[in-house]
Order: structure tokens, then C-alpha cells, then sequence
């Protein structure tokens, strides 16, 4: 659904982008990750058809982004990482302005608004003026103008950033629910523990190039983390450790502080075979806790942390 | 000895006037110096006043080139009072301009862009914010004032200009220039938008400081049926120069000009005095800035509370509804209206003109009509109203109005939506670049009528009683279209270049005066150096100048003489197919270039975007 081939954004002698590779199936929600000025921004924009490249391709549904802009802009919604406001319009009217805008005929508005505000649940707020929002209401709203025009694709600029716990729990359900119904969403968050919990596939970008694109699985493979298991026992757990270490599916057991860390040589699930090997040894098991790789884990081991 | 050294270190602290401006005015001076547009008005002013100054100096040395050294010498002294006229004059006028329009978005870029709530965080009192703006922005005009200085020690060397003048003239700019700043960084705590700033600064400055002290002596002379005594006059006179700085500044220069007072009676010296017109208009702008603390400090507090928007005062109206569930909902009161046809138009004609404060707006035009209505009623009575002179006066006042408003409001289309970060969300729906660009344009024209109501409802009104013909109608008509198209296309042009309204609005006006004022000044001059081309002035404000338009209209279409004779400035005696031809030629060139300048906006709309 979204594909770039060797995209390349300079800002006079700044690369901002450099040769990105992207490629982003129908229906998935994929977490675009990289440090302050890494290109998040400047791809997102590139796709809205706001920015045009230096060099490289995109597509959209098919469509480059340079050569079918209008088209590409029909099948995009596009929320950026500020809330523009338009001073004196009320929320309906802010939507249904987008709407017009869209090319959306006049007798579908009403409905179309009503339900996009119904689904980011701001009916109550319709004839609030769009700047007396808070924050959080404003996220909702710049929400619910990208959905007006039903877009396939949806390119989200840090949808959650300043808002609190609660609302982003809100907009990531929201996203969820978009999702299952059929969008594809392009997704840049810094709180990347958000992002592990419902995208599909994650890109870290860092000074404008893609460092990695995959599956959680795929990070973890791709750092040589496999999935590891931490457990409390009874006694001496020095005895446990030795048991451990002689089965082949372990590639490590140690002993940190009062617990033991176990890493497996593969993926499959080795929960049972840790807890029938110390019980037949006789060691009792206080805890049995698997630990996997977070993203933010991988996001620091993949990118060194160099900000443009 | 330490007792001394804290007196010194008080006093150093006193002078050096951190206590009252703060950290705001080295932030304000520090930004100002990174922005390229300071220095290109700098070199801006200074070329306009170098060419004045040239042209003047032309002007009274070309007749002097075949004459005896000692009548030359002797004629020094008046060329020097010339040119120094010509210095103080522009400075008056120039840095009243730009004072204006340098704080017109002082307060309101705080406000914005939410930083005043995170000031209101730290120990800056809301005094030091006013006078931190205030003074960073006084002190580069004071710059500007100052530029002209060596010009003037220079030149008074040549004798005939006393320092009293140059001290006075320059006291009363500087004070003049603190007032209407002072009156522009009140109007920007209210106004998010510059434009509004500047619009409401001008049309108050000239109610205050020109209409009515024109209406009220026109009152007086009517009273007392056209001859005064000259004493009560001098009174008058005197009270007008107590609080307006364009009086005194008149007054000062005449008394340079004509050592005997031109005219002015001893009973108005008895009293006169410069100084107090100083003093006066800097109680008004303390005043004024008085009044701008007390309500930054209320918008700032209500930001660093968590209150988004908010450049008004008050807050917007709410009525609380009870919900379903029975918590009580704050829902603000309105309708919501529906978008029809073009969103782009729709939305333009959607947000009030002059913000939200409808009854202002209202009572503001009711005044104006009544001012209007008031000046016909005293014409009348006194038997001038078929006069062309005084048509010729409505008609200009009219004319600037309309410029002045459509200079404005079209370099604020596109800028405003850049400020307020929508500009993006609108290039990214499918609206292609046409029809936002014509959505814009037409949204502007539609913005920019109402004003022209003024002029076409006097016109309307004379030509119904007769004193003025039908065919002004067209003729000023289109004047007012090529005016209006020239101007829009050029305001979208400017706000697609630009990111900031005032940068837009400033390059609009600039490009106005360079061709309505500064190449035909600068014709002006090269016809006073070569004496080849002393026509090509006069030509060239002929075909192009929209003044010089509605004077000739004016003058050929008001009954009294030369009915339907169009005598322009080196074209003379036009009938009126001539006069209508030529008028069309120029009207279809401006709005062309109009036009060009509207497709080369099209082809920027996408670039500068963030």
C-alpha cells in the first residue's frame, strides 16, 4: 500500500532523507521510530504530497506521490504533528470545511461528519470553536479530520504526543478499530512502548536512513535476542544453573543477583521444559517469568542515538 | 565607601533600565537582528530618504547653475531649510508607519505561538513583557531617526534652519512614534491578526489626529459663518496642539518656514508650547501601556492556567447544558453554519473581518456613517458640497480607504492560515492549486467590497442629486476594479512568499509606493538632472497612478467647470471616449499584471509550506 524506492530528501547540504527503502502492506499499522531529525517527519510529509523529494519514489496505493498528487491526496489522510487551527470556525463546521474540501457532495456531509465525530467521540463538542479545545480534544479532532474523507492510508505524525495516559490508551483503541476496518496506518510515536503494543511492523530511521524494517520477531532475530526467562528458586540456585546449562535448547544460564537469567537458543516456547528439568531435580521454582525484547531495547541497541 | 559604591551600582541599575524592560528586550533585539527584513527596511529608508533628499536638492540647484556665486550662496540657506523639511517630514511620516506595523503582532506572536503563559512562569513581570517589546522596537526606529541625522548636521551647515527646530521636530517624532506604537501593542493583545492591528491604528490615528480636528474646525468656521475672530482661532489651534503631534509638527515647521509665524496670532504663542504636546502624548501612551499590562497580565495568567486561544478579553460566551448522564456540559452558544459552494470562499467569508467583537464593529461603522452624514450636512449648509475640490477630497479619502484595505486583507489570505498551521491540512486535501488560489482571490474580492461601499454609495448619492454625472460611475468603477485585482494579485503573490502576515502586508504596501510613489519621484528626479525627461513623470503617473485616476474623474465629472474634459497631467483635454479608452488600456495592464502575479503564487502554493 505505501513504497518508496531510494527516497532522498535534502534541505540545502542537509540530508534529511537518504535512499529510503519502505514498503508497507494494505491493513497494517506500521511504528515509524527514530530519534529527533532522524526523517520521520520529512517521509510522512513527502507522502501527504507536501514535500516533494530530491530523488526517489513513492507510492501510494500504487500511485506516485510527485506525478498523482491529487489522486494520492484522496486516498491519504495525513495528520501532522501540530493542530492547525482555523480561528472562529466551530468543530462541525471545522470538519465539514474538510469535507467540502474533499470534494465530498453536500447531502453526505452531515452524516459523514456525525459519524466521524461519533466514532472519536466529540458529538458533544460540536459546536465548541476549534481553538478553545484542550489538547487532548484537539488530537481527537485533527483524528477525526483525516478519517472525513475515508482515506485507505492514514500517515499519523506523533498522534499521541502531550496527550495524557488515558487519552492515548483512547487513540491507540481508536487506531485498533481503524485498523480492523481495513486502513493501513502509518504510525510515529516516541513513546515506543504504544507503538510494540498494536503495530505489525516497526522502520527505525536514524539520520535519515532505515537502520531496520520487520516484525518484532525479525528484531529480535536480527539483534541475536532470543527469548529469555527469569526465574526465582529455593536454595542454592547454583545447582539449578548447572542443570540448566546442560540442555541443549539453552544457550545460557546465569545467575543475577537472586534470580536466574536463562536465554534460549530459539523462539519456541521452553517455559515447561525449564520448570519439568528443576523439578525433577528437586529444586523448587518460586517464579517463572518470561522476558522479551522491548522496543525500546531495540530501538537504543539499533540506533546510536546521533540526532542531526 | 560601600554605602557609595551600592548608590553607583543602584543608579548604574536605574539607567541601565533592566528593571523595567527585563530579559525580553535583549530577546527582542537578539531575534530581530537574525531577521533579514530589518536590514533591508534599513536600506530601504535610507535609500527613499536619500532620493528625497536629492530630488530637493536638484530642485533648487538646477535654477541656480547660470546665477552669481554670491546669489547661490545667499540661496544656501534655503535650500537647506528645504531639505531638512524634507528629512524631518519623511521621518515623521516613515517611522510612524513602521512603528505601527513592527508592533502590531508584539503581543498577539506571544499569545500564539503560547508563549506569554510560560513568561507569566518565571519572575518577568507582564511591565517588563510591554516594555521589553516597547523599547526593543523603539530603539530601531530611534535607528531610524537617527540615519537622517548626520544628513541634517550636514546640511545645516548651509544656514537657515535653527536647532530648535531639528530638536522639536525630532522630540515631537520620537513622541508621536511611542504613541502609535503604544496604541499598536495595545490593539495586538486583542488581535491575533496584524492586519487588524494595523487597520485599527490607522483608522484611529487618522479619526483622532486629522478627521476631527478637521470636523470640529470645520464646525467652528461654520458657527461663527466662515470669519472667526483670529484670536479664538489661535485658541483653538492651541488646544489642537496640546494633543495632536501633527498640529505641532505643522505648527513647528511654519514657524520655521516664515520667521514672522505664518499667520499664526501672538494670542497662540502666548501660550504655545512644544514640549507640553510631548508630555501630553506620552501620558497617553502611558495610558495606554498601562492599560496593555494590566491585560497581558489577565491573558497571560489565564494561558500559564491551561486556557488555550485566547487574544480576547473576554471569555466566549458558554451556556451549560445538562447532559444525559446529568453532569453538567458548558456548550458555547451559536449556530453552526453550513458550507456552501466553494469551501475555500465559505471559509474566508466565514470568520468575522474585524474578529469577534461584532458590536464594535458595528457601532465603529455607524460612527464613520455618522461622521460621513455630519460632513455632508455642514457641505450643504455651507453651499460647497458641488464643489470639485471638496468631491475630489471625498473620492481620495475613499480611494486610499479602499487601497489601504485591499493591500491588507490580500496579503493576509494566505499568510494567516501559514501562522495559524492550516495552511499544510489545506494542501493536503484534493482542492487542487487553482481553486485555493481562486478561492482565495475571490474570498478576498469578496472581504474587500464592502469597503468600496463607501465610495460608490458618496458617488451614488451625488449623482442622484445631480451634483456629480452618471459616467463617474464607470469610470471609478473601474478604477476600482484594477486597483482591487492589481492589489489582490499581488497580496496572494507576497503571501506565498512570505510565512509572516506582517512581512506580506509590509512587501504589499512597499510595492505600492515603489510604483505609485517612489518611480515617479525618482522620474521626478532624473528629469531634474537630465532636463530631457521632465514629462516622463507626469506620463508615467498619468498611466499608471490610481490618485491621479480619481482626481482627473473627479474633476472632469463634477459640474461646476471643464464638464467631461479629462485633463490629466501631461495628457490634456481628453473627451470622454479618449479618456474611457485610455482608462480601459491601463485598467486591462494592471489587472494582467494582476493576474501574473496570481499565477506566480499558483506556481510557489506548494513551496515554503512549513
Amino acid at each position: 500500500m505505501i513504497q518508496t524506492k531510494g527516497l532522498t530528501k535534502y534541505y540545502g547540504d542537509l540530508a534529511a532523507l537518504v535512499d529510503l527503502d519502505l514498503d508497507i502492506n494494505a491493513g497494517d499499522i506500521f511504528g515509524f521510530i527514530g530519534p529527533n531529525g532522524a526523517g520521520k517527519t520529512t517521509t510522512m510529509r513527502i507522502l501527504a504530497t507536501l514535500l516533494e523529494p530530491t530523488r526517489g519514489r513513492a507510492f501510494i496505493d500504487g500511485l506516485d506521490v510527485t506525478k498523482k498528487g491529487k489522486q494520492v491526496r484522496g486516498r491519504v489522510g495525513y495528520m501532522p504533528d501540530f493542530m492547525g487551527v482555523y480561528d472562529d470556525l466551530k468543530v462541525f463546521e471545522y470538519l465539514e470545511f474538510f469535507a467540502a474540501a474533499f470534494n465530498i457532495p453536500r447531502r453526505q456531509r452531515k452524516s459523514i461528519v456525525d459519524g466521524v465525530l461519533e466514532l472519536t467521540d466529540l458529538q458533544s463538542k460540536q459546536t465548541f470553536t476549534v481553538d478553545s479545545l484542550s489538547r487532548g480534544m484537539q488530537q481527537r479532532l485533527s483524528l477525526a479530520r483525516v478519517l472525513i474523507h475515508d482515506p485507505k492510508v492514514l500517515v499519523l505524525d506523533e498522534p499521541a504526543s502531550g496527550l495524557d495516559p488515558r487519552a492515548r490508551i483512547e487513540i491507540r483503541q481508536l487506531l485498533q478499530e481503524l485498523q480492523r476496518m481495513g486502513k493501513t496506518i502509518m504510525i510515529s510515536s516516541h513513546i515506543l512502548s504504544e507503538l510494540e503494543e498494536m503495530c505489525d511492523h516497526v522502520g527505525i530511521i536514524e539520520q535519515g536512513k532505515l537502520v531496520f524494517t520487520g516484525t518484532m520477531e525479525e528484531i529480535r532475530r536480527r539483534l541475536g535476542v532470543s527469548t529469555m526467562v527469569r526465574l526465582q528458586v529455593v536454595g542454592d540456585p547454583r545447582r539449578a544453573v548447572e542443570l540448566l546449562n546442560a540442555l541443549p535448547q539453552i544457550r545460557q544460564a546465569r545467575r543475577v543477583d537472586d534470580h536466574i537469567t536463562v536465554t534460549f537458543e530459539d523462539d519456541s516456547d521452553n517455559d515447561g521444559l525449564i520448570a519439568r528439568t528443576l523439578v525433577q531435580g528437586n529444586i523448587d521454582i518460586i517464579s517463572l517469568q518470561p522476558e522479551q525484547i522491548k522496543l525500546d531495547q531495540a530501538f537504543l541497541q539499533l540506533t546510536k542515538g546521533i540526532v542531526q | 565607601m560601600s554605602a557609595g559604591v551600592t548608590i553607583m551600582n543602584f543608579g548604574i541599575k536605574l539607567l541601565s533600565l533592566s528593571w523595567l524592560t527585563g530579559p525580553i528586550f535583549d530577546k527582542e533585539l537578539r531575534v530581530s537582528s537574525r531577521r533579514p527584513r530589518n536590514y533591508w527596511l534599513r536600506f530601504a529608508f535610507l535609500t527613499l530618504l536619500t532620493v528625497f533628499v536629492v530630488m530637493v536638492w536638484m530642485a533648487w540647484v538646477q535654477p541656480l547653475r547660470n546665477t552669481r556665486g554670491s546669489y547661490q550662496i545667499l540661496r544656501m540657506a534655503e535650500a537647506g531649510k528645504s531639505i531638512i523639511l524634507t528629512i524631518v517630514i519623511f521621518q515623521f511620516c516613515a517611522t510612524q508607519l513602521l512603528a505601527v506595523i513592527m508592533l502590531s503582532t508584539s503581543i498577539s506572536d506571544e499569545i500564539v505561538h503560547r508563549t506569554l503563559g510560560v513568561l507569566m512562569t518565571t519572575p518577568i513581570s507582564s511591565l517588563q513583557i510591554v516594555m521589553g517589546k516597547l523599547f526593543s522596537k523603539l530603539l530601531q526606529l530611534i535607528l531610524f531617526l537617527a540615519l537622517g541625522v548626520p544628513l541634517l548636521a550636514l546640511v545645516r551647515v548651509f544656514g537657515g534652519v535653527p536647532w530648535d527646530y531639528i530638536i522639536s521636530s525630532f522630540c515631537i517624532t520620537l513622541t508621536a512614534v511611542i504613541f502609535v506604537g503604544s496604541l499598536s501593542l495595545f490593539f495586538s493583545v486583542y488581535n491575533r491578526r496584524a492586519y487588524v492591528v494595523i487597520l485599527k491604528v490607522f483608522f484611529i490615528v487618522g479619526g483622532l489626529f486629522l478627521l476631527l480636528p478637521s470636523l470640529l474646525t470645520y464646525l467652528i468656521l461654520a458657527w461663527f459663518r466662515f470669519n472667526p475672530s483670529p484670536v479664538f482661532m489661535d485658541y483653538v489651534l492651541y488646544i489642537y496642539s496640546l494633543a495632536n503631534p501633527y498640529v505641532t509638527f505643522f505648527v513647528e515647521t511654519t514657524i520655521m518656514m516664515t520667521p514672522g509665524g505664518g499667520g499664526i496670532g501672538p494670542a497662540f504663542f502666548a501660550y504655545y508650547s512644544w514640549p507640553m504636546n510631548c508630555g501630553i502624548m506620552l501620558v497617553f501612551s502611558a495610558l495606554l501601556l498601562g492599560w496593555s499590562v494590566v491585560r497581558v497580565r489577565k491573558v497571560a495568567l489565564r494561558q500559564a492556567c491551561g486556557e488555550v486561544g485566547g487574544t480576547s478579553a473576554r471569555p466566549v460566551k458558554a451556556r451549560k447544558t445538562q447532559a444525559d448522564g446529568g453532569a453538567e456540559l458548558i456548550e458555547h452558544a451559536g449556530t453552526i453554519r453550513r458550507v456552501r459552494g466553494c469551501p475555500i470562499i465559505w471559509k474566508e467569508l466565514r470568520c468575522p473581518l474585524l474578529g469577534r467583537r461584532r458590536i464594535g464593529t458595528v457601532i465603529s461603522i455607524v460612527l464613520a456613517l455618522a461622521a460621513l452624514l455630519f460632513t455632508y450636512w455642514f457641505c450643504a449648509r455651507t453651499g460647497i458640497l458641488d464643489n470639485e475640490e471638496i468631491q475630489i477630497a471625498y473620492v481620495s479619502i475613499f480611494m486610499l480607504m479602499g487601497m489601504l484595505w485591499c493591500a491588507v486583507l490580500s496579503a493576509t489570505g494566505i499568510t494567516s492560515e501559514k501562522e495559524s498551521r492550516s495552511w499544510p491540512l489545506l494542501l493536503a486535501t484534493t482542492l487542487s492549486d487553482r481553486r485555493i488560489l481562486w478561492g482565495k482571490a475571490l474570498g478576498n474580492l469578496r472581504r474587500c467590497l464592502p469597503i468600496w461601499l463607501f465610495l460608490f454609495g458618496h458617488v451614488l448619492l451625488f449623482i442622484c442629486l445631480g451634483y456629480i454625472h452618471p459616467l463617474a460611475l464607470l469610470h471609478l468603477g473601474m478604477l476600482a476594479g484594477w486597483v482591487t485585482v492589481f492589489l489582490i494579485g499581488t497580496g496572494l503573490y507576497f503571501g506565498s512568499l512570505f510565512k509572516r502576515t506582517t512581512t506580506a502586508v509590509m512587501a504589499n504596501f512597499a510595492l505600492a509606493a515603489l510604483i505609485w510613489g517612489i518611480i515617479p519621484l525618482l522620474l521626478g528626479l532624473l528629469g531634474e538632472i537630465t532636463r530631457y525627461y521632465r514629462d516622463l513623470a507626469g506620463a508615467y503617473l498619468d498611466c499608471t497612478n490610481p490618485a491621479v485616476h480619481a482626481i482627473v474623474i473627479m474633476d472632469a465629472t463634477t459640474r461646476t467647470r471643464g464638464y467631461l474634459r479629462f485633463d490629466w497631467i501631461e495628457i490634456s483635454d481628453c473627451n470622454l471616449w479618449q479618456a474611457t479608452v485610455f482608462m480601459g488600456y491601463v485598467a486591462l495592464g494592471y489587472m494582467g499584471a494582476g493576474i501574473l502575479f496570481a499565477y506566480l503564487a499558483r506556481r510557489r502554493l506548494r513551496r515554503n509550506v512549513f
